[in-house]
C-alpha cells in the first residue's frame, strides 16, 4: 500500500472545517490514503493552488469547480460530491401572502441576492429567471456581498437576504433550498413569515476536483475510501454532521451544465 | 422521477400545516412509519409548501423523488433515507412504570431490579431508563464501582432528605435572637462561628466527590446533591445566627488545621468515617447540647434542624462503611489507616480549643455566675462523656471490633468534625 500522502485544499469558510478535517485526515490515514489537507481563505486560491500543484484535490464549489475546469481546459476529473450536492436547488422567497403568482411577476420589482460569486444565490437565480420569461434587466438587484471569495459558503449573504424580503426592502430573494431550510429548522425568525415562490430545477453543488494529471489509482483510491465514510458508526457521524454530509456519491459532470452557461453568459469564465 | 403508487409505503396529508408550523412534526412521526428506502406520499394544498418539500427532506436525510401538481392540490414524494436518526438500538417497548405507595413515587423502588454492580464506568448523563446513544463523548468516573460507594437504603435516605427541606430565612424564629446580654451573646457567636466554619468542610468533602461519581449510580448522585445541599443551608444559618445579635467570633486556626485534614483524604469509604461517622457523628451530640442550652429559641431551632440533616448523614455513613467492610473485611486495615494518617497530621491539637470550651460553658451558663459557671461546666464535661461514649456505639455500628472502634475513637478526640 502506498504511503503517499495526498494533499487536499479546502476554504476555511467557518472553524469547524478544522474540526471536520481534522477527523477525516485520521479517516483517510486508516483507510490507507493519507491526506493532509490544506486551509485557504477563499476559493480563488484554492483553484489557483490545484492548478499550480500545490493540493492534488480541491473541495470545490460549483462556481470553483466550473472556473477550475474551465482553467485547466476541462482536464479535470470528479472524486466525490455529498448526497446534498447532487440536488440542490435554488429558490425565490417572497411574504407570505403576497400574491405575487409566478416568477415573471417579480418584472421591475426588488430582488435580494447573495454574494456575486455564489451560484445559488446570485449567479444561477438570473440565469434561470431569464428562462422562466422574467426579463431580468426589469429587476433591481438589492446584492449583499458578505461573504465574497467564500461562494456563498457561510450563509450569511443568504441570511441577509431573507431579512430583508421580511422587513419588505425587496419584494423578493433568491437563496438556496438548503440554507432556507435550514433557516426555517433553527427557526431564524426572518423566514417566519416567507414562503417559497419558485424553485430552481436540480442542479450540482459542491465536489472534489482534481486534475486529470494526477495518479488514477491513487486517487480511486481515495474516492472508494470517502465513498466508504459510515455516517452510522459513531466516529464519523459528528464530522459528516458539520459538513452535510450523510452519504458521499461518485460524481459527474451533468449538474454543471446550468452554471457554466450562466458563467458564461455572466461573464465570469476568464 | 415519478413513483409507481405501489411503491408508497405512507401517505399524509398536511392539510394546511406548514413547514415551520407543524408540519415537520407530522411528517417525521409519519416517516417513523416507513421503512428505509420507502416511500412517503405528501398531499397538500399549498404550492409554496410543495415547493419547499424537497429542502426540507434533504436537510432531514430523506431523498426528494416527484412533486405533482393535481387540481385538487400537489403531491411530493420523498424516499425515507437509510441512515440512522440516533445512533441507538429501538426504545424497549412500554412498562408498567415504577411503583407508587399511596400516590407517591420513591427514589428507593424506581428501579426495576438491582444496581449493576459495575456499572460502564465510561457512561454519560443518560438518567434511568433512558437508552444512550452512542458516539457521545466518553467519560472516565473513579467512582463507578457499588462496592466502593454504595449504601443499601441509599433511595430511602435521598427520599428523607428531599421530605425534610428547611428554609434558613424563614423556618427559624430570628427575633428571639435580638435581646441576649453581651456576655452570653458573644458565646453564641464564637460557637455559631465555629459550627459555620466546621460545616464549610462538611460541604466542601462530598462536593469534592460527587463530580467523580458514576452518573448510573444516580441515588448516590442525588444522596450527595442533598448532602451538599444540607450543608450549604448549614452554613447559612449558623452564619445568620452568627450575625444576628451583632457580635462576631473568631474562625480558629486550629479549627482550620483539623478541617484541612478532612480535604486531603480522597478516598470516599475513608472520608465517609472521617467526615460522617466520626466528624458529623460527633457533631450530633454538640448539636443536641445546643439545642438544649441554647439561650434563644432561634439558636435552638438552627441546632435542631441542623440536626435533623446530620442524623442522615451519619446513617448514611454507617450504612456504607458497614456494607463495605461486609463484603471485604480487610478493609478495616486502611481505614484504620486513613484515621491514624489524619491524627499524625494534627498532633499539635491536644483537644478542643479553650475558646471553644469556654463559650459552650458560658452559652449554657447564659452568665458569668460561679453557680451558673459550675452548672454548665458540668454539662460540657458529660457532652465530652457522651460524644465519646456514642462515637464508640456508632463505630460498633460500622462492624468494627470493640478495640478497634476504641482506637478510632481516641485517634478522633482533638477533633469535633
Amino acid at each position: 500500500m502506498s504511503a503517499t500522502e495526498l494533499r487536499l485544499g479546502a476554504v476555511a469558510y467557518h472553524p469547524r472545517i478544522v474540526t471536520i478535517w481534522e477527523r477525516f485526515r485520521i479517516y483517510f490515514a486508516d483507510a490507507g490514503v493519507p491526506t493532509d489537507y490544506v486551509l485557504f481563505s477563499n476559493y480563488e486560491r484554492l483553484v489557483d493552488a490545484v492548478l499550480d500543484g500545490t493540493v492534488d484535490i480541491g473541495w470545490n464549489t460549483n462556481t470553483a469547480y466550473v472556473a477550475l475546469d474551465h482553467r485547466a481546459g476541462g482536464q479535470t476529473r470528479i472524486l466525490g460530491m455529498r448526497d446534498v450536492d447532487r440536488d440542490w436547488a435554488t429558490v425565490v422567497v417572497v411574504r407570505k401572502g403576497q400574491q405575487a403568482g409566478s416568477v415573471t411577476g417579480l418584472t421591475g420589482r426588488v430582488l435580494a441576492l447573495g454574494s456575486r460569486d455564489s451560484g445559488h444565490a446570485a449567479i444561477l437565480p438570473l440565469y434561470y429567471l431569464a428562462t422562466e420569461g422574467l426579463d431580468v434587466e426589469s429587476l433591481h438587484l438589492l446584492r449583499f456581498d458578505t461573504d465574497l471569495g467564500k461562494h456563498g459558503d457561510t450563509g450569511d449573504s443568504e441570511l441577509h437576504v431573507v431579512r430583508a424580503v421580511a422587513e419588505g426592502e425587496a419584494d423578493a430573494g433568491a437563496l438556496s433550498a438548503a440554507y432556507f431550510s435550514a433557516f426555517r429548522a433553527e427557526s431564524v425568525p426572518a423566514v417566519a413569515d416567507l414562503e417559497v415562490l419558485w424553485r430552481s430545477p436540480d442542479y450540482y453543488h459542491c465536489n472534489f476536483t482534481v486534475l486529470d494529471s494526477l495518479d488514477r489509482e491513487l486517487s480511486e483510491r481515495w474516492s472508494r475510501a470517502l465513498l466508504a465514510m459510515d455516517y452510522d458508526g459513531p466516529t464519523l457521524r459528528q464530522a459528516m454532521d458539520l459538513e452535510g454530509v450523510r452519504r458521499w456519491y461518485p460524481g459527474d459532470r451533468e449538474g454543471y451544465a446550468s452554471l457554466q452557461a450562466a458563467m458564461r453568459e455572466q461573464a465570469l469564465l476568464s | 422521477m415519478t413513483v409507481d403508487p405501489e411503491q408508497v409505503a405512507h401517505r399524509v396529508d398536511a392539510e394546511h400545516l406548514e413547514l415551520g408550523g407543524g408540519l415537520e412534526i407530522l411528517l417525521a412521526a409519519a416517516l417513523e412509519r416507513v421503512a428505509p428506502d420507502g416511500v412517503l406520499e405528501i398531499r397538500t394544498p399549498s404550492r409554496a409548501v410543495a415547493l419547499e418539500l424537497p429542502g426540507w427532506a434533504r436537510l432531514a436525510g430523506h431523498e426528494p423523488i416527484d412533486q405533482i401538481n393535481r387540481p385538487d392540490g400537489h403531491v411530493v414524494t420523498i424516499r425515507r433515507g437509510s441512515s440512522t436518526r440516533i445512533l441507538a438500538g429501538p426504545l424497549p417497548p412500554r412498562e408498567a412504570g415504577p411503583p407508587l405507595r399511596h400516590g407517591e413515587m420513591h427514589t428507593a423502588g424506581w428501579r426495576g431490579g438491582a444496581v449493576t454492580p459495575e456499572p460502564d464506568p465510561r457512561a454519560g448523563f443518560a438518567p434511568l431508563g433512558a437508552v444512550p446513544e452512542t458516539g457521545a463523548p466518553t467519560h472516565h468516573w473513579r467512582l463507578s464501582r457499588l462496592d466502593k460507594v454504595w449504601a443499601d437504603d441509599v433511595g430511602v435516605l435521598v427520599d428523607q432528605a428531599s421530605g425534610e427541606q428547611w428554609d434558613a430565612s424563614r423556618d427559624i424564629p430570628w427575633e428571639t435572637a435580638r435581646g441576649l446580654d453581651d456576655t452570653t451573646e458573644r458565646a453564641v457567636a464564637q460557637v455559631m462561628t465555629f459550627l459555620a466554619q466546621n460545616e464549610y468542610a462538611a460541604l466542601y468533602v462530598p462536593a469534592g466527590f460527587l463530580p467523580h461519581v458514576n452518573p448510573q449510580l444516580v441515588e448516590l448522585v442525588l444522596w450527595l446533591g442533598s448532602h451538599i445541599h444540607d450543608e450549604a443551608r448549614h452554613i447559612e444559618v449558623f452564619t445568620k445566627r452568627s450575625l444576628a445579635g451583632g457580635h462576631h467570633g473568631y474562625a480558629l486556626a486550629s479549627t482550620e488545621l483539623s478541617l484541612s485534614t478532612l480535604l486531603d483524604e480522597h478516598d470516599f469509604t475513608a472520608s465517609s468515617l472521617l467526615l460522617n461517622v466520626l466528624g458529623e457523628g460527633t457533631f450530633l451530640d454538640l448539636l443536641h447540647f445546643i439545642d438544649i442550652h441554647a439561650p434563644d429559641a432561634a439558636t435552638a431551632a438552627a441546632a435542631r434542624l441542623a440536626h435533623r440533616d446530620e442524623r442522615r448523614h451519619v446513617h448514611f455513613g454507617i450504612s456504607n462503611i458497614r456494607r463495605s467492610v461486609t463484603i471485604d473485611p480487610d478493609l478495616v486495615v486502611p481505614l484504620v489507616a486513613a484515621a491514624e494518617t489524619r491524627a499524625a497530621k494534627l498532633v499539635s491539637l491536644s483537644g478542643l480549643s479553650p475558646v471553644l470550651v469556654e463559650a459552650l460553658t458560658i452559652m449554657a451558663a447564659q452568665s458569668l455566675q460561679p453557680a451558673d459557671l459550675s452548672g454548665a461546666a458540668a454539662d460540657v464535661r458529660a457532652l465530652m462523656q457522651t460524644m465519646e461514649r456514642n462515637r464508640l456505639r456508632r463505630l460498633q455500628a460500622c462492624g468494627f471490633a470493640t478495640a478497634t472502634a476504641r482506637h478510632l475513637s481516641d485517634l478522633h478526640t482533638p477533633n469535633l468534625m
